[in-house]
C-alpha cells in the first residue's frame, strides 16, 4: 500500500450561517485550496463529499457532482458521497485514503458539509430524528440526546461519575473554542454556567450538548509522491479503524456506558499506526455530548474504564495534561454540522501537526488522533503523524 | 404553491406499505407481538423480515408479556422535534428477555424509577396520509 498524507485543509466559520448549502461548499473549498497554493481544482482526480441530510435540508441529492461543479473539480478516478450520520466525514476520508493507498487515485479532496438550521427550528430537530430508526425510535420523537443521557446515567451509577465531571468537559471545550475563530461559540463557559444551563435530557444540560450548526470543511489527501511535490509539511495517515456494535438501542450492548466498538476501532488504528494511546499528543474526539468524551477517554485507552470523569476533573485531558482532547473546541464548542465534523477534526490535526494552530497549538505535537462516531455503537478512529 | 409534507417520522403500517403489517394489526387490537424465526427459533425485538442468525425469512408472530421492567429512562424537556410535545419520557423496558425502546406515558415523570414495573399500552397516533389508523407501542406505570 502507498503512504497517504494530508496536504491541505480548510474550515468555514461554523454557526447559524446566513449561507446556502452551496455557499458553504464554496467557502470550505476556498479555505482548503488557500492552504495549499500548489494545488488548483483541476489538479484533483477525486472528490468525496460527506453529507448526511441535504435531501431534507437543501432539497438536494446528487451531492458529489454538485460539489465538484461548484469547485471546478473534474474527477477522473473517484467521485462519491458518504453518508454515515455523524461520522460521514471521517468515513469519507477513509474512502479517499483507501483509493490512494491502493493506487486508484492520486490527489483527492474530502469535503464535509451540512446546512442544518432551517427557518423553523423544530423542523431542524425533527430532521435529526432521521439518524435513529424511524419505525422503532424516531416515531416516538427520539433524537440523540436521550440516547446519550441513558449512557450518562449508567456511567454515573456504575462509576460514580458526577454531574460536575460532565460539566468539566463542557467548560474545557467551550474554553478551547474561544480560541478558535471558526467555532460556533466563542465566549467560553464557567462551571456554574454549564451546571445551571437548561436541562435537555437528564442529566445532560445545554452546555453538555453540541448544538445544531451549519458549516463545511475540506482536506486534500495525496499519495506520497504527490505529497512531497506539494508541501514540505505533509501530515501522514498512519492508521485507521472502524467498528460497529449496532444501530438501535435495543441491539446495542446492554451496558450503555460501555462502547466496545470504539475500543475495537481504536485498537485497529493503533495497531496499523504502530503507536500506543500514551503516545497521542492531541485527540479530536466526538464530544456530541459530555458523556461521549468521558467514555472516549476510556475506550481510546487514555485512562482505565470508569476513570473518565476523574480524568477530565484532574486536567489530564487539557493543555499540560496527558493528552490535549479537543483543542479546536470539540463538537460542543465548534458545533456539529454532521458531515463536516470529521473533516474539521482532520483539519485541526493537520494544523496542529504542522505547528500552525496559533493560540491553540499543542506544544511539540507529533501524533494526532481523530474519533468520530455515529451513535453509541458505531465508531471511526484515525491516527496521524507528522 | 402549497407545501405538503409527503412523509412523516411515523411508519406506514398498512399491508400496502410493510411486510410487518401484522404487527400493527395486533397492536391495534391490544396485542404486543414480535417475530420468532421458524428456521432457528431466534426471538428478536424489533420484529424482523430477515433472520441475522440463520439468514431465514420465515417467521411466526408470538405474543410478548404485557408487563415489563424499566431498565433505564430519561425525561427530555427541550429540543423536542416538530409534532411532539414536551416532556417526553423515553425508556428502555425489559419485556420477556428483550429490550424495547418506548415512551412511558405518565403525568409524574419524577416518580418513575429504574426497576419500576410498567404495563404495555397501544397508542393511537396520526392516521396514514390516506386515512388508515396508526398505533405505536407505549407503556404506563403499573
Amino acid at each position: 500500500m502507498k503512504r497517504v498524507a494530508l496536504v491541505g485543509a480548510g474550515v468555514t466559520k461554523f454557526g447559524v450561517r446566513k449561507a446556502s448549502y452551496r455557499d458553504l461548499i464554496w467557502e470550505a473549498g476556498k479555505a482548503c485550496f488557500d492552504s495549499v497554493p500548489a494545488v488548483k481544482p483541476r489538479d484533483l482526480d477525486g472528490l468525496v463529499v460527506g453529507s448526511v441530510m441535504p435531501e431534507r435540508t437543501a432539497f438536494q441529492s446528487h451531492i458529489s457532482s454538485m460539489a465538484a461543479e461548484a469547485l471546478g473539480i473534474k474527477p477522473s478516478s473517484l467521485s462519491a458521497r458518504t453518508e454515515h450520520m455523524c461520522a460521514s466525514g471521517t468515513v469519507g476520508i477513509r474512502y479517499a485514503y483507501a483509493f490512494i493507498a491502493a493506487g486508484l487515485a492520486d490527489l483527492v479532496m474530502v469535503l464535509g458539509v451540512e446546512k442544518l438550521n432551517q427557518p423553523v427550528t423544530d423542523e431542524a430537530i425533527l430532521n435529526m430524528g432521521t439518524g435513529v430508526d424511524r419505525e422503532w425510535e424516531a416515531c416516538h420523537g427520539l433524537t440523540a440526546p436521550p440516547c446519550f443521557a441513558l449512557a450518562a446515567q449508567k456511567h454515573m451509577a456504575r462509576y460514580s461519575t458526577t454531574e460536575e465531571q460532565l460539566a468539566r468537559v463542557g467548560v474545557k471545550n467551550h474554553t478551547h473554542a474561544a480560541r478558535n475563530p471558526t467555532a460556533h461559540f466563542q465566549k467560553g463557559a464557567t462551571l456554574e454556567q454549564v451546571l445551571c444551563s437548561r436541562m435537555i435530557a437528564a442529566p445532560l444540560r445545554l452546555f453538555m450538548c453540541s448544538p445544531i450548526t451549519d458549516g463545511a470543511a475540506a482536506v486534500i489527501l495525496a499519495s506520497e509522491e504527490r505529497a512531497r511535490d506539494l508541501t514540505t509539511k505533509p501530515v501522514w495517515i498512519m492508521g485507521t479503524g472502524q467498528a460497529l456494535d449496532g444501530f438501535t438501542l435495543s441491539s446495542l450492548p446492554e451496558d450503555y456506558a460501555h462502547w466496545p466498538a470504539m475500543k475495537r476501532a481504536a485498537d485497529s488504528a493503533y495497531r496499523m499506526a504502530g503507536v500506543t494511546a500514551g503516545e497521542v499528543d492531541l485527540a479530536e474526539v466526538h464530544d456530541c455530548f459530555a458523556i461521549a468524551e468521558i467514555i472516549a477517554y476510556e475506550e481510546l485507552g487514555f485512562c482505565e474504564k470508569g476513570e473518565g470523569g476523574r480524568f477530565v476533573e484532574k486536567g489530564r485531558a487539557d493543555y499540560g495534561g496527558d493528552v490535549v482532547v479537543n483543542p479546536r473546541g470539540g463538537l460542543m464548542g465548534c458545533g456539529h454540522p454532521l458531515g463536516a465534523t470529521g473533516v474539521a477534526q482532520a483539519a485541526e490535526v493537520f494544523a496542529q501537526l504542522r505547528d500552525e494552530a496559533g493560540p491553540r497549538q499543542v506544544a511539540d505535537a507529533r501524533i494526532g488522533l481523530t474519533h468520530n462516531n455515529s451513535g453509541m455503537g458505531e465508531h471511526v478512529v484515525m491516527v496521524y503523524g507528522r | 404553491m402549497t407545501y405538503f409534507r409527503a412523509v412523516d417520522p411515523l411508519p406506514l403500517q398498512s399491508v400496502e406499505h410493510t411486510k410487518l403489517h401484522q404487527f400493527y394489526t395486533h397492536l391495534a387490537a391490544g396485542r404486543l407481538t414480535t417475530t420468532r424465526c421458524l428456521g432457528c427459533g431466534r426471538l428478536d425485538w424489533p420484529p424482523r423480515g430477515f433472520c441475522p442468525e440463520c439468514a431465514g425469512d420465515a417467521f411466526e408472530w408470538v405474543d410478548l408479556p404485557r408487563e415489563g421492567t424499566v431498565h433505564g429512562f430519561t425525561v427530555q424537556e427541550t429540543g423536542i422535534p416538530a409534532g411532539f410535545t414536551s416532556p417526553l419520557v423515553f425508556a428502555i423496558v425489559k419485556v420477556g428477555g428483550l429490550r424495547l425502546f418506548a415512551p412511558v406515558l405518565t403525568r409524574e415523570p419524577a416518580a418513575l424509577q429504574v426497576g419500576a414495573r410498567v404495563r404495555f399500552v397501544p397508542v393511537r397516533v396520526a392516521d396514514e396520509p390516506k386515512g388508515a389508523p396508526r398505533h405505536l407501542v407505549a407503556f404506563e406505570p403499573e
